[in-house]
């Protein structure tokens, strides 16, 4: 089991976190020169930036996300909270790094870290019934989205009981394994699959905006390449 | 298996439509912006229905295939298999989807379900805008010529009949219908008013809807009125008159065309800025296109009628009398106008000056309800249905709550719309426009007065004059 956990904590999680922090440089930066690259072409180059900043903070910050579907936006606010500030911040995970991170960065101890990831259990949950019991959610759900859920889930309750031995349903050392795994599958997963969402959020709404700005010669253009020019309506 | 549409579409040719759909698909990517927003939507779509709870279309029909994202979803599963690498790699397995004329049929039926309002992008927290991918959809689909009949037969009339314009109303027509409007507006308002027909060097060249020729003369009197007591520099071109622009709705390709002709008018003109009228999508279409298509920062303003009358009545260049319009008012926000925040408040100033009883609809500027006529829908008569017990319930439940005797909607789609929706549900209210209001309360100077004795028909043309 140890060799398993050196493993996991050790090559494993130095591969996936090389694929994760690369993977998000590379569609960060990907998609930021799509943006440069449409704004080059666009006739039009004016961009509104005041909207489309406050659309970008309107979003980044929750309020606007109890506008509507106020349960189930409370949910993922929780759920967010707990998977983003835990992974980052909890002391045990920051131990890991002694001597790479920054002396100034932040740590949280035991008790607000159990307090977060309850709160990302109990929100991963609020959203998975969501998912089940609103017929919208429930016609939009692809099996890919609730597995990302589960392994969210998987992930934040294998770390509580990592941290709590005594309630552990399984043997300590299996449920570290399985926390560490996880964490390596989500790490693996994040660029690949919506979760890089967590990157791009920023650069949506600029990208919607810029969308909208068509290059000046997009339809001649077109209109050539289907040898449509001087085809009638 | 043949192509069949609730709406009528013209001859169409069958041969290899999926090979036709995917090379003009192709050929637009390769030309324009559109690949930015299918890589973002199709990496990071949530899922999560938020859409769904905005949109009119879906709130009544609470099928699947209205969801704002699921809509989406059509298009972007064709662009990831034959326009990513990965689609590509699942397709050499064997696994992955394949185009045929059934998906073609329903994506040529399900756009135009939508009406383009745009107010699911008001709340996507990922800024996903179902809207662009819709209007994209419909250039992909009209290029293997999938569009409604109703639209291409009024954009060929625009661009290659004889009259230059969406209804078919010839130039000496159009300046006939300016000299009656001169006339009635004498007799009915005791105000002269002028139409300049083809003045070299104005301020403004204005392109109404062209349909307010034939449907909305108080709105157009009420337009000129304002631009004589502003002493408005203005004129209609005979070339062009028409700010109508149903490009907008389902080719890039035309509105580029269409766009390029108000600007050539401009031109030939020798005018400034392009005035358009009370019309939410022509307004639009020039406003953002003109200058993606006809010079970048160099090209023409754009000004919308209800921002110069706000703007020449707060400058104290035009007077109205308050609290003319006894009757209670609501007004309806035109999605292309107040989606972005462009005229919201403008109209309602004015309204609230105007009328005794001004009341809001809820949800109103950004937030509003669409007609369910956009996107062009409104011409497509075969859908009346549709368009107005299902795309138009949430307007006729809005105008309903206020209990309102005027609906005031500042654009010609949006009136055609309304006024069928408050038709079909029951609602027995007066459908006009902004300027129509203005008119009855205009505090019109001398010079526009006409004297006593002329009241009888006789008012000066604007030749006499």
């Amino acid at each position: 089991m140890d060799n398993w956990i050196d493993l996991a904590r050790g090559p494993l999680f130095r591969i996936s976190l090389a694929i994760c922090l690369l993977g998000l440089l590379y569609r960060f930066g990907f998609t930021s020169w799509q943006i440069m690259e449409a704004h080059r072409k666009a006739g039009d180059k004016r961009i509104p930036h005041q909207a489309v900043a406050r659309a970008t903070l309107q979003w980044l910050l929750p309020w606007k996300l109890m506008k509507i579907r106020p349960l189930l936006s409370v949910a993922s606010i929780l759920f967010h909270a707990g998977i983003l500030a835990v992974p980052l911040f909890y002391v045990g995970h920051v131990s890991l790094w002694a001597g790479t991170l920054p002396g100034w960065w932040p740590r949280l101890g035991s008790g607000p870290s159990d307090v977060l990831t309850w709160m990302a259990i109990i929100g991963i949950v609020g959203v998975l019934f969501w998912r089940l019991l609103v017929k919208s959610s429930r016609d939009l759900t692809r099996a890919g989205d609730v597995g990302i859920l589960l392994l969210l889930l998987a992930l934040a309750a294998s770390g509580y009981w990592a941290a709590h031995p005594a309630s552990s349903p399984m043997a300590p050392r299996a449920m570290l394994l399985v926390h560490m795994m996880a964490g390596n599958l989500a790490l693996i997963l994040t660029p690949l699959t919506k979760i890089v969402h967590c990157i791009l959020a920023p650069l949506t709404h600029l990208l919607g905006e810029v969308g909208w700005h068509f290059p000046a010669a997009s339809g001649r253009d077109v209109a050539v390449a289907l040898a449509k020019e001087n085809e009638p309506v | 298996m043949a192509i069949a549409t609730s709406y009528y579409l013209e001859e169409l040719d069958e041969r290899e439509l999926p090979q036709r759909f995917l090379d003009a698909f192709a050929a637009i990517l390769a030309h324009s912006n559109y690949t930015l927003v299918l890589d973002a939507a199709s990496r990071m779509k949530a899922h999560c229905g938020r859409c769904a709870e905005t949109c009119p279309v879906y709130q009544e029909t609470a099928e699947k295939r209205d969801i704002p994202c699921e809509r989406s979803e059509l298009l972007l599963q064709v662009y990831r298999r034959y326009f990513t690498l990965g689609g590509s790699l699942k397709a050499r397995v064997g696994a992955g989807f394949v185009l045929d004329e059934a998906y073609i049929n329903r994506m040529a039926e399900e756009y135009y379900r939508c009406t383009a309002c745009r107010r699911c992008k008001l709340e996507c927290p990922l800024g996903i805008d179902h809207g662009l991918i819709t209007h994209l959809a419909r250039w992909v689909l009209a290029e293997v010529g999938l569009t409604p009949k109703a639209l291409v037969v009024s954009v060929r009339e625009q661009l290659e009949g004889k009259s230059g314009n969406t209804s078919g109303i010839p130039a000496p027509a159009m300046q006939d219908t300016c000299e009656f409007l001169e006339e009635d507006c004498a007799d009915e308002h005791g105000l002269k008013i002028e139409f300049p027909i083809d003045v070299p060097n104005a301020e403004y060249i204005f392109f109404p809807a062209v349909s307010d020729y034939l449907l909305e003369p108080d709105t157009l009197m009420g337009n000129a009125a304002v631009l004589k007591a502003t002493g408005g520099s203005w004129t209609i071109g005979t070339k062009n008159f028409d700010g109508i622009n149903y490009g907008l709705f389902y080719s890039d390709r035309l509105l580029d065309r269409i766009v390029s002709n108000e600007v050539g008018e401009l031109e030939r003109l020798n005018a400034k800025k392009i005035l358009v009228g009370e019309c939410g999508h022509a307004s639009r279409s020039a406003k953002a296109f003109v200058p993606t298509f006809c010079g970048g920062e160099d090209a023409p303003e754009v000004v919308n009628i209800m921002e110069y009358t706000h703007e020449q009545w707060k400058a104290g260049k035009v007077k109205f009398k308050p609290d003319v319009i006894k009757q209670k008012v609501t007004y309806h926000d035109p999605c292309n106008l107040a989606r972005s925040g462009w005229v919201t408040e403008q109209p309602r100033e004015l309204l609230k000056h105007i009328c005794c009883d001004y009341v809001e609809m809820t949800p109103n500027r950004q937030d509003n309800y669409c007609c369910g006529g956009g996107g062009g829908t409104v011409s497509i008569d075969e859908i009346r249905e549709f368009r107005t017990m299902i795309g138009g319930k949430a307007k006729a439940d809005q105008i309903r709550a206020t209990g309102a005797e005027i609906v005031v909607a500042p654009c010609a789609n949006c009136k055609k719309q309304v006024a069928e929706v408050c038709q079909d549900h029951g609602l027995d209210v007066r459908i006009c426009g902004l300027h129509d209001l203005l008119l009855e309360a205009i505090d019109a100077p001398d010079f526009m007065k006409v004297p006593k004795d002329d009241e009888d028909g006789d008012a000066p043309t604007a030749e006499e004059n």
